[in-house]
């Protein structure tokens, strides 16, 4: 009897690992989980700027990776790193792949890592295939905000602070390999950056003290008085990060991961 | 009866000293419309005499004294480096750099120079940088034009109007934290005519680290922000490492030679009170300004701000440059160095037997 259950539990496990292997390998079978509504506070506070509701979404539980982007060029020869468009992608588009559509076998641990050094038109050309969006900056930092299950640090802010004081690692770790969240999103922080549907809305996007009218609102000499939370450094590198984006650009340590309204 | 003598004694000090520094603010006027003449005297409609690329130094060097007299084109080229390096011989520590090392590059141009400036930033970067040049009149001097995401490169061009010892560093938020890793730098404007033949110059910058651990605690350490905000700094450093210009790293100089030291301080919350012992500083370009003051002990450098110190070496032996807020020098790191060498001079220094 006691054996009998072990091999219908062995079969479950079986069928179940299959099937998820199954599903991972087919495109728009990502995993996706809810974020329930909520409200975003701007980091920056002005006359002008109020608190954000936001919906409840779908984002997509961990970073498009490369085995998953290399999928989309095959079936959309004109993302190819060869093709593409240079308006769409800087000279860096796919750099660390051996070809269009490959990686180099000494890169193979890549293949479930998140891919870097894509667009933003190319993350949203992604999205669009997958049946999706990028999530808003709102939405990515409602989703970011998210307390982590297990964390060593003693805040969300440090583990963040931390990741920015290390430099990027020789070979970029896989997805889910930092920490899950309380929506069931894995590595929000601590992995890679990633590209948000409106990045660039934010106008202080230059010198993070300001210089016109409307961002002495939002800043002051080598310190923002409007600040959400002046000890947000995290929140500093992020915005300061957005704002130097241009939808070309592609980044080494930049990727990103898709979200679906409801 | 001796009280109202000395008070006439001590009327006619007054009346002295006023006199004096009544002639002292007159030259002081006249030095302030010199002044304020200097943003004027560059002829912006005269056309630029060629190009020529900055020299760029790591201190403790100092890029060679300029040989033009008439304006140029200079390129000017810095790359930002995020890189762990020693802070202290068993301690390492995140920098982020302007060229690679703590200060940045020593840039070197004249005033009436248009400097045709590219920052880089490394295509392994974790943030996003830029530059504020205090030598620049221009939005953040420079930082707008300049934030620069990993792999990229921006360029502005600006004219040197005034000349001085500016410091540069980076303005990106948190601005704290990227001056704390240790992105600052000096930028020496030449005025038209050169400065003063001398036979040695170099290139020294303060700068304080906040750590997780303690002064000289073994590892990588991290920084410290809570540390950063109640300015509790671990370590104060001339050239970004605790021993980079002492014992074997000291600056070389001889005796009866002339030293000349750009001195800047890069923050991001300490003011030096910048000493060196055993010796009298001939001249200071106070505030690494134009105005000169003599027969200083003592000068302070603001954070964010420079010095530009001379002195004659009398006699051998070594010297040492310190933050007199002493307890900096001998506990957090601030020392420095010069070695040096040659007879001794009895006429100057005599120990007793």
């Amino acid at each position: 009897m006691e054996n009998m259950k072990r091999f219908v539990w062995l079969i479950l496990l079986l069928t179940a690992s299959a099937g998820a292997f199954a599903q991972a390998g087919r495109a728009g079978a990502k995993p996706m989980h809810t974020v329930a509504k909520g409200v975003y506070e701007p980091f920056f506070r002005t006359a002008a700027t109020l608190p954000v509701p936001v919906a409840a979404f779908r984002l997509d539980e961990y970073a498009v990776t490369n085995a998953e982007f290399i999928e989309f060029v095959k079936q959309n020869p004109a993302w190819r790193r060869s093709r593409v468009n240079r308006l769409f992608a800087d000279k860096n588009y796919l750099l660390h792949w051996a070809t269009d559509t490959t990686l180099a076998p000494a890169n193979a641990p890549l293949l479930q890592a998140p891919v870097v050094s894509v667009s933003w038109f190319a993350a949203q050309a992604y999205a669009k295939w997958q049946g999706k969006r990028l999530p808003t900056v709102a939405e990515w930092e409602l989703a970011g905000n998210g307390t982590p299950r297990h964390i060593r640090f003693h805040s969300l802010t440090d583990y963040i602070l931390d990741w920015y004081k290390r430099p990027n690692p020789k070979v970029l770790p896989p997805v889910r390999s930092t920490y899950v969240n309380q929506y069931g999103l894995y590595d929000m922080h601590g992995l890679i950056w990633e590209w948000t549907f409106d990045f660039n809305s934010f106008v202080g996007s230059t010198d993070s003290r300001g210089n016109t009218t409307d961002e002495v609102q939002a800043f002051c000499a080598a310190g923002a008085v409007n600040v959400k939370d002046k000890t947000d450094y995290a929140g500093f590198m992020r915005y300061g990060y957005r704002g130097s984006l241009k939808g070309n650009f592609c980044i080494q340590n930049l990727g990103f991961r898709c979200a679906k309204s409801i | 009866m001796r009280l109202p003598t000395d008070f006439s004694r001590a009327r006619t000090g007054l009346l002295a000293t006023a006199l004096s520094a009544s002639v002292l603010l007159f030259s002081c006027q006249e030095a302030g419309k010199d002044k304020a003449a200097d943003t004027t005297a560059v002829d912006l409609n005269a056309p630029l005499t060629g190009t020529v690329t900055a020299e760029l130094t790591d201190a403790p060097l100092v890029p060679k004294p300029l040989t033009y007299n008439t304006p140029k084109k200079v390129m000017v080229e810095l790359e930002v480096i995020e890189k762990v390096m020693k802070i202290s011989d068993d301690t390492e520590y995140t920098f982020w750099t302007f060229g690679g090392k703590v200060p940045g590059k020593f840039i070197r141009v004249r005033v009436g120079d248009l400097v045709d400036f590219t920052l880089k930033n490394a295509p392994d970067s974790k943030v996003v940088h830029n530059i504020d040049l205090h030598a620049v009149n221009g939005p953040g001097g420079g930082a707008e034009a300049t934030n620069v995401a990993p792999g990229q490169s921006a360029n502005f061009q600006f004219r040197v109007l005034q000349p001085g010892l500016f410091v540069y560093h980076c303005a990106t938020g948190p601005v704290g934290m990227h001056i704390a890793n240790g992105m600052y730098g000096l930028i020496l404007v030449e005025p038209a005519e050169g400065l003063p033949k001398v036979d040695r110059e170099f290139y020294l910058m303060q700068g304080d680290f906040y750590t997780k651990g303690k002064f000289e605690a073994q590892g990588l350490q991290p920084f410290d922000e809570e540390k950063a905000i109640k300015e509790q700094a671990d370590y104060v450093l001339f050239n970004g490492r605790v021993r980079s210009t002492t014992g074997k790293n000291a600056l070389q100089a001889n005796v009866g030679e002339n030293v000349r030291l750009f001195v800047g301080n890069g923050g991001p919350n300490l003011v030096s009170s910048f000493h060196a012992i055993g010796e009298i500083f001939d001249k200071v370009y106070m505030e690494g300004g134009s105005a000169v003051n003599h027969n200083v002990q003592t000068t302070l450098i603001p954070a964010g701000g420079s010095s530009v110190v001379e002195m004659s070496l009398q006699v051998p032996g070594v010297l040492n440059l310190v933050d007199h807020s002493i307890y900096r020098a001998f506990n957090k790191g601030a020392i420095a160095q010069i070695k040096v060498s040659g007879a001794e001079n009895p006429a100057v220094f005599k120990r007793s037997k």
